[in-house]
């Protein structure tokens, strides 16, 4: 009864989709690493480089999503940029080597929901307020690397 | 927006009243479904990853009427539920997940090797793969790359389920 809904061809796609996500899944957990003493946390809004914090030093940051990502947004109150009365924001918390995005103006709530991070490579991802906050270990930009081959 | 005078070139044909009430109807359809989905609560926590039985419907359209009517009810359905439940950022998402999935769809299914469920498991993948190029796009990081992985499998799973969900509709429907 199976015959007609599965054929040869489609168990050989299926292996090879699974050996491409096996295989995706192999090679970024290999981009992961622990923290190193210097790691920072990287906080990018709108494709840019928003603000760079160590990880080691626990903070709350305000970070307001880049007005063009809705064109209604009222502009950033600049006369009391630690308010988070902004309409679009994320609050990121560093907390005892961890980073979580504690609060979010979004729908989805899918970087609250996220929890914590704390190893390098790992990232919080908000879509709505094109968001990334990631670490990154210490020592420029070749992160946790000492020399990379390919 | 100005208004354009109508003009009928001589390569316009016109589409078929039974080409616009059966899109109309499968679209309706498929609205439903996605609304079903969308009140359904129920949320694992990454992004991307559904059933989207909607796309039972674009998957019974390609077989029983052809491509043109799969990409019409597909597109219309995407448009629709982004104005109504998604938003416009969803609605982008959803609409390069559609278009992506549904050209691997026409041409899988053009090879004659695979089975609805086959076609339906690429689709699935195609379609995380599509929302997942956008994304990095619009967040100029290729980093959400990280995701892959999970949408991969979630998109298998999704895929043949709505496959399978689609060989027994098509066969009640014959």
């Amino acid at each position: 009864m199976l015959k007609q809904y599965i054929r040869k061809a489609d168990i050989i796609l299926f292996i090879v989709l699974v050996v491409i996500g096996l295989a995706a899944s192999f090679a970024l957990s290999f981009s992961r690493s622990e923290a190193s003493a210097g790691a920072k946390v990287i906080i990018e809004s709108g494709g840019d480089l928003y603000a760079k914090y160590p990880l080691a030093e626990d903070r709350v940051i305000v970070v307001p999503a880049p007005k063009q990502v809705n064109v209604d947004a009222p502009a950033v109150n600049q006369d009391d940029p630690a308010s988070a009365q902004y309409d679009y924001y994320n609050i990121v918390e560093i907390k005892g080597g961890t980073v979580s995005v504690t609060e979010a103006s979004c729908k989805n709530q899918v970087c609250v929901r996220h929890g914590a991070i704390s190893r390098s490579g790992e990232s919080i991802v908000c879509l709505p307020n094109r968001l990334v906050v990631r670490i990154e270990n210490g020592s420029g930009e070749g992160g946790g690397y000492d020399s990379v081959t390919s | 927006m100005t208004q354009s005078p109508r003009k009928t070139s001589p390569a316009h044909k016109p589409l078929s009243a039974s080409f616009i009430a059966r899109v109309g109807l499968m679209a309706a359809l498929a609205l439903i479904f996605s609304y079903v989905e969308a009140i359904i609560p129920y949320n694992p926590g990454i992004p991307g990853i559904k059933l989207g039985i909607a796309n039972v419907v674009t998957v019974v359209a390609l077989y029983k009427f052809g491509a043109k009517d799969a990409a019409a009810v597909s597109v219309i359905r995407v448009v629709l539920a982004g104005l109504l439940f998604n938003g416009l950022f969803g609605m982008l998402y959803a609409l390069a997940g559609a278009l992506v999935s549904l050209t691997g769809m026409i041409l899988l299914k053009k090879t004659g090797l695979f089975s609805v469920t086959g076609v339906s498991m690429a689709a699935g993948v195609l379609h995380n793969l599509g929302q997942l190029l956008v994304a990095a796009a619009l967040i100029e990081d290729l980093r959400i790359f990280f995701y892959f992985p999970v949408l991969m499998f979630s998109g298998i799973a999704a895929g043949i389920l709505v496959g399978i969900i689609s060989s027994l509709m098509m066969r009640a429907l014959r």
